[in-house]
């Protein structure tokens, strides 16, 4: 009799019959199958009536949820697609459009051991708050130094990737969450080394600019709803105003700027490079690592963009605007770590960064919620499925190129506050747009994702 | 190991080497400088250091060399966060009274918020504006360090970078002289699959479980770290594909203890320590008794098939070799898999398996020829195992028995040591002593180590009565003497195989005398 069991994110197949699905292993001398293929494995042995043992699952014991999530009708209708497409899928739906619910309500359906995976281990703490409130059941944290497995487990994709080896056989069940993460090249492997056949993608930004999105009906399943902002706005999010600000640098910062800008520009003209895209600044970047004349020009290039990204004006035209708007609520947004602790020192408000200790940023977001704070300054884009508080202003210091990604993303995160239309504004430095910075930006926003 | 932004390679037509720090006087310098910085910023802020690496990069030194350099220095220290209070405590304070008092957006304003609440923390202003982001990490003191010296440095940097660059790895190959146990451990413990095969030498081939269905660099980290093991060793070769993710394409990353040994400080390894003291007490036992057997502790790995074989124990006796190992915890499936590789090979294996520590039954395994199974309880079973080797060593001596009777042998010269003819013929003495002791050829007498002819025998005969004659006693150590001299090593039992007799004095040799019985 076939016997099938789990070695470490794959099945070994012991015994004479093979199956369409594996391939044969010189090394163990028996056949060994991609973990994701289980179930199409038995179903394979079922209709060839072959008796089969099988060791595969190790599943955590299933708990009593009592859920009490009730969707909206666009709710209703991504699940009902999602069910009908074989419990796989993905669903698109903007920022705080609800999707934690749909996949609350599929564990509801399900009621299988399942594992939720999520980018960040803010959002573990998100999620495993929304567990509880919602399914009445205390969820399992792996990541972030924690390592229990419950029937519903949250887990980074960064752990779940790492211990697939250990985890691959526990859950039937696997919810993506910011579901474009899965298609890098590693986190790819989560989807081969899984045995769980019911699966979930969750995701507000389905395409990547790399195109690899491309891959994951493979491992997820299609997309199988989809619903965009303004189909939602006015009715469920809120619309907002935006304004640009562009403010000079005070002399010495200009002098300061030029004298290094040249020193960036002058080795670009000699040595006749155009940087025109990400792909040429790229490119400029490596030769840094062989040229020590190009690191020179790179490290100027990078005090005279620290120069207008600081800017004393700038900071004073933040002044105003916090005084302005002191009865809303403010999130201060910049790309910059140094800048986000030189105004949280200023200003005597809240800092959110990577450095930012856990138990203190997971406080501070609380506190911003429930209105205890009213201002934050980060560094980090929030909207990755974070519930943001529901900020009313929108502050972003940019360095002197636009950030318009950012300027979109935040504004999802504002809400419109008794009649009152959200505002976002951006501060930059005027004319000191350069060569340069709007392609590294791109990059930037690449690595992040 | 370094974070992979901080790796320097050499690459050219699909080979790929990390840019290793030679011991080079500039090298040495620059690590030397890195030392002492920290050395004497002991106690000042990590931001000092950071600044001290900034300018060795703007003197152009490599940057990633330097900052490879820094970070592995970072590790010998300890920083610590110099602040009274928690700096977290103090600035949940100051942000609520921040919502409470209003947004400072004068400095005036500021300083009125910070002069309400450093004195509740008992503060003062400075004191306030220093801890409130004293966590920080550029903020963070080094408070010890403990430093290497220049090139142990160096070699810790190469070693690192290796590493570094084996995370893309997908697979690795590698030799070594020795440490398998060890090896073999770990690449276990780290969820890798092995293969072996001979190619100038044992060599061992790495990957993991999911490397069956594509390249991956899931493993790499995993054989990063059997990388210092590797290296330990006096001799070692590796073969390491990478995947390089800048062009997306394999390069071979080779290096051996010859070219490169040099540059790696050769990590010490804790002395492999055995499981089982089991294993321990047998192996004084049996070497207690004289068994004829010769006991070996950890050999070599064995290949077989494109696996290993580790036996706790070889047993050689007379060519003939039996692989002995003692179980511990065990299940069918463990044995098994042993079974399995056994297959391969000729040799048996003697299983020595604790009864008390068995978690399955074993069914189908028993009939298996390579094993053999001696089942114990608490106490190794000396005597059992000894009938077994005792039986076993008899199958090879019955076949090398029939082997020699159809030998048709002549011997022409007038001794023959059953020692010499054995290894001359390929079987083992005791073979050899059972058929010509006990059936000598014609013309031979059979002693305890050898056959010799008669007229020799009538030679040493005449030897020895002329002695006798010309002194009237006679010795026996100089008889022995006489005896040798003739190449007869049995002498004292050539003495009575002649009928003469000797008269002991006491148990002191030299006093016994030899004499002719009165016929």
């Amino acid at each position: 009799m076939p016997h099938l069991w789990f070695d470490k994110g794959t099945i070994l197949l012991k015994g004479e019959v093979g199956t369409p699905y594996g391939k044969w292993d010189p090394r163990s001398g028996c056949y060994r199958l991609k973990a994701s293929y289980y179930k199409d494995a038995l179903e394979y042995f079922k209709e060839s009536k072959i008796n089969y043992e099988d060791d595969v699952p190790n599943l955590p014991p299933l708990e009593q949820i009592k859920s009490n999530v009730e969707l909206r009708g666009y709710q209703n209708k991504a699940l009902d697609n999602w069910q009908r497409a074989g419990n796989r899928g993905v669903l698109v739906l903007p920022t705080a459009a609800g999707k934690t619910f749909i996949a609350l309500k599929a564990i509801d359906l399900l009621r299988t051991q399942t594992l939720i995976i999520v980018p960040t281990l803010d959002l573990i703490d998100q999620w495993k708050k929304r567990v509880r409130e919602c399914l009445g059941v205390e969820a399992g944290v792996i990541g972030g130094g924690e390592k229990a497995v419950r029937m519903v487990t949250v887990s980074t994709y960064d752990s779940a990737y790492s211990q697939a080896a250990q985890l691959g056989n526990k859950f039937m069940f696997l919810v993506f969450d910011e579901v474009h993460h899965l298609a890098s090249p590693g986190y790819m492997q989560i989807g081969e080394m899984y045995i769980a056949p019911f699966r979930m993608g969750l995701t507000a930004t389905y395409e990547r600019s790399d195109q690899r999105h491309e891959l994951l009906p493979l491992i997820v399943g299609d997309p199988v709803y989809s619903i965009n902002i303004e189909e939602l706005a006015g009715k469920h999010l809120s619309p907002y105003t935006y304004e640009k600000v562009s403010v000079e640098l005070t002399p010495e910062e200009q002098q300061t700027y030029d004298e290094e800008m040249g020193i960036f520009k002058n080795y670009l003209r000699q040595r006749r490079i155009v940087l025109k895209s990400a792909a040429d600044f790229q490119k400029f970047i490596m030769t840094t690592g062989r040229d020590p004349q190009a690191r020179e020009a790179l490290i100027a290039r990078n005090r005279a963009l620290r120069v207008a990204v600081n800017s004393e004006s700038k900071l004073n035209l933040l002044a105003k605007r916090l005084d302005e708007y002191r009865d809303d609520k403010i999130l201060v947004f910049t790309l910059y770590n140094d800048l986000v602790y030189a105004i949280s020192r200023r200003f005597l408000i809240p800092a959110v960064t990577y450095q930012t200790p856990r138990e203190e940023r997971r406080e501070i977001l609380a506190n911003f919620g429930n209105g205890k704070y009213k201002v934050i300054v980060t560094s980090q884009v929030l909207d990755e499925g974070m519930d943001v508080p529901d900020a009313t202003v929108g502050l972003i210091l940019g360095g002197t190129g636009s950030a318009r990604e950012y300027v979109q993303r935040l504004g999802r995160l504002l809400r419109k506050k008794e009649g009152k239309t959200a505002k976002l504004v951006e501060i930059i430095s005027k004319e000191t747009v350069e060569v340069g910075i709007s392609s590294r930006r791109r990059l930037k926003t690449r690595e992040a994702s | 190991m370094l974070p992979s932004n901080l790796l320097v390679v050499w690459k050219r037509k699909g080979e790929i080497l990390p840019r290793y720090a030679k011991l080079s006087n500039v090298n040495l310098e620059v690590a030397g400088g890195l030392i002492e910085a920290y050395n004497e910023h002991v106690g000042e802020k990590k931001k000092i250091l950071k600044a001290v690496v900034t300018d060795l990069e703007n003197r152009g030194y490599e940057y990633r060399f330097v900052r490879g350099l820094a970070l592995m220095l970072d590790r010998k220290g300890t920083f610590i966060c110099n602040s009274k209070i928690n700096p977290v405590d103090l600035r949940r304070k100051i942000f609520q009274a921040t919502e409470k008092i209003g947004l400072p957006t004068t400095k005036e304003k500021r300083r009125k918020i910070i002069e309400a609440v450093a004195p509740e923390m008992a503060l003062t202003t400075e004191n306030f504006e220093e801890y409130l982001y004293a966590d920080l990490d550029d903020e963070l003191i080094l408070e010890k360090f403990t430093p290497p010296s220049a090139s142990e440095l160096l070699e810790q940097y190469n070693l690192s970078l290796s590493q570094t660059l084996l995370f893309d790895s997908t697979e690795l190959s590698f030799t070594a002289s020795g440490n398998w146990q060890t090896l073999f451990y770990f690449v276990k413990k780290l969820g890798l699959i092995y293969e072996v095969y001979r190619d100038n030498g044992m060599w061992v081939k790495i990957d993991g479980p999911a490397s069956l269905f594509k390249l991956t660099r899931r493993y790499g980290i995993s054989i990063a770290r059997l990388l210092p093991i590797i290296v330990a060793n006096p001799v070692w070769m590796f073969n390491a594909k990478i995947l390089w993710k800048y062009t997306n394409e394999i390069c071979n990353f080779k290096i051996e203890n010859q070219k490169q040994g040099a540059l790696f400080k050769k990590p010490i390894l804790p002395p492999v320590t055995y499981d089982s003291a089991a294993e321990e007490s047998f192996a004084r036992q049996f070497q207690a008794i004289k068994s004829g057997w010769t006991l070996k502790r950890e050999p070599e790995p064995v290949p077989a098939g494109n696996q290993v074989i580790i036996p706790d124990f070889s047993l050689e006796r007379a060519g003939v070799k039996i692989f002995l190992e003692i179980v511990g915890f065990w299940t069918e499936e463990y044995l098994f898999r042993k079974a399995e590789k056994l297959k391969h090979l000729e040799a048996r294996m003697l299983l020595l398996v604790d009864e008390a520590l068995a978690c399955e039954k074993l069914t189908a395994l028993e009939k298996r020829p390579q094993l053999n199974f001696i089942y114990y309880h608490d106490k190794i079973p000396l005597a059992s195992i000894l009938r077994y080797l005792e039986t076993a060593f008899k199958v090879v001596k019955d076949r090398e028995i029939k082997f020699l009777e159809n030998l048709q042998v002549k011997f022409t010269e007038p001794v023959v040591s059953f020692d010499e003819f054995a290894a001359r013929v390929g079987i083992s003495t005791e073979a050899a002593k059972a058929v010509l002791a006990v059936n000598p050829p014609s013309g031979y007498i059979a002693m305890p180590n050898i056959l010799v002819s008669k007229e020799k025998l009538i030679q040493i005969n005449n030897r020895i009565e002329e002695c006798l004659k010309r002194s009237g006693k006679l010795p026996l150590a100089e008889a022995i003497k006489v005896i040798e001299a003739e190449g007869v090593t049995d002498a004292s039992w050539a003495l009575t195989q002649l009928g003469y007799k000797i008269a002991w004095h006491g148990i002191n040799s030299e006093k016994a005398m030899v004499s002719k019985p009165s016929t």
